[in-house]
């Protein structure tokens, strides 16, 4: 390729040398030559057949010439056309930063109109592609699916009992492989990286041997889990999560064989999963936590439990080809023989089955809802900054329509002058995505910060090339959209009409002027559904905050601890532990009230289960009453305010050898002895007639897994009756719940200086936790909605100005004509509202249709609330009236002699 | 073969005569034919037809220049001129040329 040759501007056309086709040119350069030969030949004297053939012959090969003449001529001129084109660009994108510089207020709006869009559009693209897009790091994922125990209605994903499970293994035709996966809890105790460190608790998940396989995930060093490792007898081994084994033991590829301390008794690590494996990687059921590491099981040996015994998740690969609905066939065939064999225990009134459910759609369940809602938001953001920017291009057009009037006239064809346009909103757009890509960036760390609990993967989110691929995409789409319609608008000016108007009169034409109209009407719309969504949101937020969740965790610290049974080995023990470590807490410095309790409402862990109430047996074939449990400590419904109904709370003399005894709620008290006094009702929690416990007392109803989630009935059973190890303290304190942590650690760790301290929270910040993702969606989706008003009026206003602006002749002559300030303010105000109310209407039309996207997300809000929508058409009918009052009082001050002079 | 053998053009040569003949000034094709063959008493054996690639090619690289002009035929001829680059280029060639002509010739009268 040659380069620096010189094009001169405007050259190209002068000498007509590349209008003709190079194929005719060439063909007429070598006649001239042949015919010029031929006469010198027959001047010479030879005669005309003679000299023709001899010309020829002296020229040789001419078709081989011509045809080289032609290949190079070719390549030359398309050359040239994009030298021609390069130039041309370089020259539009010189005039167009001339002329953005030369307007700055026009060139500063319109960039962070651009930049808004283009950042919000790809921040949340970026959460998206992170949550939604990205693929889990396993093999094939769409095989992947989980198996839950499904009663339809009540409970949709209730755990597997080992003995479900292993005649699912032995009869399932559909899967190439299913594994089982149930939680653990681990304390890590002794060595680490750096000689000694804290005792520490991490969550681990016992899996089947094939788990990984299953899986389809490799280790980064050593191995998975093989069949040996499941058995019993077979030595102890353990696979370390990345995250783990970076923390704790400095990433050490030396872990590899050697055997560290869990649970008081050492285990053998043998792999460490590389970075992004760490399932459940979001909450997957009641597989709420990510992995820490991961210990091999087999869970044959519980296979003679009760059926009902039902702990374990339960992974499965189907078969390849075959589909999640023949898998689903498989297994309502083999739930048909579970009902068969065990009618006692399933039946079809309960409308039970075993039910696969694709991983994915499990992990990312209802994020996709709120990630499909706020793109949709923010998509329509970027729309209505993408019309704001075309009004203020074409405000800007009839200013210049001249200028254009007079390039046109001297010779720049339509095309040309599109071109020059579309590259002042290309520059723009440049400048607006790198303003917004630098926004984008600041927003997706303040995301990710703010809410890294309850989005899965938010913390996966980043800037990457498909992210910025996306920004690109929507940028070129954007200075299309905002360009190519001023640019075709303005390029139609006849300029012998432009140049003879007066600089003052220039007005646009009608056409042009509706435009705008209707740009405005677009934005307006738009703005209405995104406030609509945003004010839904708003209202669905605030009702879940007025929730009564049945107790009040003000001042409320909590804490777990997970007692190692090597140590803690006999009930006896672990009580004597339980009741020392209440009174000590109890009596710690700024702690008014203590108890302990399991599980703690909010916290994301559960226990439920079905019991019988004596005397009144369940019919065959129906459901046993089922209900959520928890054991509790004396002093647990104190600490956390939960209003004793009836009866009274446990004491310590409710201890191993006395009458065993339960505290129920107030719903499960209603159901079950309706009109009557529920204490000394005797219920069994073990399913055995001759062991049954009284009830002694009857407590408000709590939201265990978040202030939206009414739950199942309650039952409470005393921690002294029913040791267990894992456990949580509250303590409550006058002032605020994080001041007692020091001091609640400080108990423990003088009373056994081994027990790791885990997941230290106050009350409020797991309550909030619960409601995260929809404090978030709702905090997005109020700027986004915000943005869109501020817009959508700015709009507006820019319309009614320019329409003041342009038509102040018209203006003055009514105002010399007596129509009066109030006539003028009136006609202007008139004319805006027109466009604000077919927005408006427009818009309730578009969110009417639209609801269907929110509904899944509100709580006790409908998706029409006419409450929402009228506030939202008040407020910007409101706002819209401000943006033509201003406007419009301008008019009414224009001096008519002025004006009509001017004119 | 019995009459006198023209010399064949080395690779490259053709394009320095084409550069040389246009430093006189402007000429269409058949002119820098003519001229060649005028200044060289027709020693050069050098098919017409190939001046033409080799002026487009030059072209292209930007060492001349064409335009369509009037000729004295009175038809519409493509006259080519020298540009800046085609000058230098022209040096350039002039004393390659003088260089390997002499070391060649050194060499030879050595033999």
């Amino acid at each position: 390729m040659p380069r620096g040759r010189r094009v001169r501007p405007g050259s190209f056309r002068l000498g007509g040398l590349w209008s003709a086709p190079v194929d005719q040119e060439v063909d007429e350069e070598l006649a001239f030559h042949l015919e010029a030969r031929r006469r010198r030949l027959i001047e010479q004297g030879m005669e005309q057949e003679a000299a023709h053939a001899e010309a020829l012959r002296r020229f040789g090969d001419l078709e081989r010439v011509r045809g080289q003449c032609r290949t190079i001529g070719q390549r030359m001129e398309a050359e040239m056309h994009r030298a021609e084109l390069r130039f041309e660009l370089r020259q539009d994108a010189g005039y167009a930063l001339r002329m953005l510089r030369r307007s700055p207020l026009f060139t500063v709006v319109a960039l962070l109109t651009l930049a808004i869009g283009i950042g919000a559009n790809t921040a949340i693209f970026s959460v998206v592609h992170a949550v939604l897009l990205r693929a889990l790091p396993y093999r094939a994922v769409g095989e992947l699916v989980m198996i839950w125990n499904n009663y339809d209605g009540s409970l949709d994903h209730a755990a597997i009992a080992p003995a479900e499970f292993a005649d699912l293994q032995e009869r399932q035709k559909a899967f190439t492989a299913i594994s089982a996966i149930s939680r653990q809890q681990t304390n890590l105790t002794g060595e680490c990286g750096s000689g000694t460190c804290e005792p520490e608790r991490v969550t681990s998940y016992a899996v089947s041997p094939n788990f990984f396989d299953v899986l389809g995930a490799r280790p980064l060093l050593g191995r998975t889990f093989v069949a040996e490792d499941g058995r019993e007898g077979a030595e102890r081994v353990a696979i370390l999560s990345h995250a783990l084994w970076a923390r704790r033991f400095g990433a050490d590829s030396s872990i590899i064989g050697r055997a560290i301390e869990m649970n008081g008794r050492p285990r053998t690590v043998v792999g460490v999963m590389p970075p992004p494996v760490r399932f459940p990687d979001a909450p997957v059921g009641f597989l709420t936590e990510r992995a820490g590491l991961w210990l091999p099981y087999s869970w044959e040996q519980s296979r003679a439990e009760s059926r009902g015994n039902q702990y374990l998740g339960v992974l499965a690969r189907v078969r390849p080809g075959s589909g999640v609905a023949r898998a689903q066939q498989d297994l309502d065939a083999i739930a048909a023989g579970f009902r068969t064999e065990h009618p006692d225990r399933y039946s079809e009134d309960m409308r039970w089955r075993i039910l696969a459910v694709p991983l994915v759609e499990q992990m990312l369940g209802d994020a996709r809802a709120t990630l499909i809602l706020l793109l949709a938001a923010v998509g329509m953001v970027l729309l209505i900054a993408c019309a704001n920017v075309a009004n203020l291009m074409l405000a800007r057009g009839t200013v210049r329509r001249k200028e254009l009037a007079i390039r046109a006239a001297l010779g720049a064809g339509r095309g040309r002058i599109v071109r020059q346009l579309l590259t002042e909103s290309a520059v723009l757009t440049a400048g607006g995505s790198a303003l917004g890509v630098l926004l984008a960036s600041v927003g997706i760390r303040a995301l990710a910060r703010l809410d890294a609990a309850n989005i899965p993967r938010l913390d996966d989110v980043r800037l990457d090339g498909t992210v910025l691929a996306f920004s690109l995409a929507i940028a070129v789409l954007t200075a299309v959209l905002f360009g190519l319609a001023p640019a075709l608008q303005q390029s139609r000016a006849d300029s012998h009409l432009v140049m003879k108007e007066t600089s003052r009169s220039a007005s646009d034409t009608r056409g042009g002027r509706r435009f705008r109209a209707s740009l405005a009407v677009v934005e307006i719309a738009l703005a209405l559904v995104v406030l609509v969504g945003a004010g839904l949101l708003v209202r669905s937020f605030a009702r879940l905050q007025r929730v009564d969740t049945g107790f009040d965790g003000t001042g409320v610290m909590s804490f777990q601890l997970a007692l190692p049974r090597a140590r803690y080995d006999s009930a006896a023990k672990i009580t004597a532990f339980y009741e020392q470590l209440r009174a000590r807490v109890a009596a710690a410095h700024g702690v008014q009230e203590a108890g302990l309790v399991y599980p703690l409402p909010m916290s994301g862990d559960g226990w439920s289960g079905s019991f019988e109430v004596e005397g009144q047996p369940v019919p065959p074939g129906q459901p046993e009453p089922h209900a959520e449990y928890a054991v509790v400590m004396p002093g647990y419904f104190r600490t956390m305010r939960i209003p004793l109904r009836m009866g009274r709370d446990f004491t310590s003399q409710d201890a191993d050898g006395a009458p065993k005894v339960v505290i129920v709620d107030e719903e499960l008290a209603r159901r079950h002895w309706p009109g009557e006094s529920a204490i000394g009702k005797r219920i069994s929690v073990t399913g055995r007639d001759d062991d049954l416990v009284t009830v002694i007392g009857v407590v408000a109803h709590v939201h265990r897994d978040g202030p939206q989630l009414s739950g199942e009935p309650q039952l409470y059973l005393p921690l002294l009756q029913n040791a267990q190890t894992m456990v949580y303290v509250v303590a409550r304190g006058p002032g605020s719940a994080a001041s007692l942590a020091p001091a609640l650690r400080r108990e423990v760790r003088q009373l056994d200086p081994d027990l790791p301290v885990s997941r230290m929270q106050s009350m409020p910040h797991l309550v909030a936790r619960a409601v995260a993702r929809q404090r978030l969606s709702m905090l997005l989706l109020v700027a986004f909605g915000a943005t869109a008003l501020l817009l959508a009026a700015l709009g507006l206003y820019g319309v009614m100005a320019i329409a003041v602006a342009q038509r102040e002749s018209e203006i003055g002559i009514r105002l010399a004509l007596g129509g009066g300030p109030a006539h003028v303010l009136r006609v202007v105000v008139r004319d805006g509202m027109k466009i604000a109310l077919a927005g408006l209407g427009l818009g309730l039309l578009v969110a009417l249709s639209l609801s269907r996207l929110v509904s899944g997300l509100l709580f006790e809000v409908g998706a029409t609330d006419p409450l929402t929508y009228g506030a939202i058409f008040v407020t910007l009918l409101f706002v819209a009236l401000v943006a033509c009052y201003i406007p419009a009082r301008r008019a009414t001050r224009i001096d008519p002699v002025e004006a009509m002079r001017a004119s | 073969m019995a009459n006198q053998t023209p010399l064949s053009l080395l690779q490259g040569t053709l394009d320095a005569l084409i550069l040389k003949t246009l430093s006189w000034g402007p000429r269409h094709g058949y002119a820098i034919a003519r001229w060649l063959e005028e200044t060289t008493h027709d020693a050069l054996r050098i098919e017409e037809g190939s001046l033409y690639p080799a002026l487009y090619r030059m072209q292209q690289k930007g060492w001349i220049t064409a335009e369509w002009g009037m000729s004295e035929l009175g038809r519409r001829a493509k006259i080519y001129s020298l540009t800046r680059r085609g000058r230098e280029q022209l040096r350039l060639e002039t004393s390659q040329w003088s260089h390997f002509a002499s070391v060649v010739s050194k060499v030879l009268q050595t033999a």
